[in-house]
């Protein structure tokens, strides 16, 4: 009780979940990367506006808060089937480029999650330690 | 993440899939007789893929790709006036097979492309483990 309190007084939490929302955006964008010669298949991902947007104003509600009681886990990534693009003759509306694109933003977006991580877990146990290193 | 190598893995064994059958019919291109050695041109094959790690079970649910059939191109076959050819027939006509060698070499660069697609998101997928990784360092 006491660890899971002074971890959630941190940004942890928060990065947590924004790991979370990278890694099933990857999931997302690797079926479509497989999927991308099957015919009728409709691309699926996560919206990052929608999803970052619901966090700002979770973050913003720490303000207001007890320290270490906001948690994110009941944030939604919500699925959708994004209709952007050409639709092919095999009904597949499939986005190479686009696919690239997201996929190389997302793995950037959990790299520097893992890092902000990291920095948090140091400075923890530089904390615990009582010993600077 | 292990099942994102899944849903990648399924991707690279599909398009390896259809490379074959692409193969298959650069081979057969002139193969005017069937494997009973009968006068039956090689019908052009292709692959159909289907959503889902497998066609049943289990893993039909689970996201990914698979080869849902492999069937027959049932366009017309080439005709050549041969009459000289063994397979000729009385107006001396052969029939070839319907195997155009563009269209599959278009199609096997297009294979080749998404299976390296696949693979590259296995490669993004790989540094993003091994970054989770680096969390317990």
């Amino acid at each position: 009780m006491f660890v899971e309190r002074l971890m959630n007084q941190t940004n942890a939490p928060l990065v947590e979940r924004v790991l979370q929302f990278a890694a099933d955006r990857h999931r997302l964008i690797a079926e479509n990367m497989a999927n991308v010669d099957t015919p009728g298949y409709r691309q699926k991902d996560l919206s990052p506006a929608k999803f970052f947007a619901m966090l700002r104003d979770r973050a913003a509600t720490r303000q207001t808060s007890a320290p270490g009681t906001v948690t994110y886990d009941d944030i939604p990534s919500d699925e959708d089937n994004p209709n952007d693009g050409i639709l092919f003759h095999d009904q597949n509306n499939r986005s190479m480029e686009q696919l690239a694109s997201e996929q190389a933003k997302n793995g950037l977006l959990y790299t520097m999650a893992i890092e902000i991580l990291r920095k948090q877990f140091g400075q923890m146990e530089m904390a615990l330690k009582e010993r600077v290193s | 993440m292990f099942d994102t190598l899944d849903i990648s893995a399924s991707g690279l064994q599909a398009q390896r899939t259809r490379m074959d059958t692409i193969a298959a019919n650069i081979a057969n291109i002139n193969s005017t007789r069937d494997a009973d050695g009968k006068p039956n041109p090689f019908r052009r094959r292709f692959a159909v893929f289907a959503s889902g790690l497998a066609a049943r079970g289990a893993d039909a649910a689970k996201p990914g790709v698979h080869v849902g059939q492999i069937k027959q191109d049932q366009s017309p076959f080439q005709e050549r006036f041969q009459p000289g050819h063994p397979d000729a027939d009385a107006r001396g006509i052969v029939r070839y097979p319907n195997i155009d060698l563009s269209v599959e070499f278009v199609n096997a660069l297009e294979a080749s492309r998404a299976y390296e697609a696949n693979i590259t998101t296995m490669e993004v997928t790989k540094s993003m483990m091994n970054a989770s990784l680096r969390l317990l360092a």
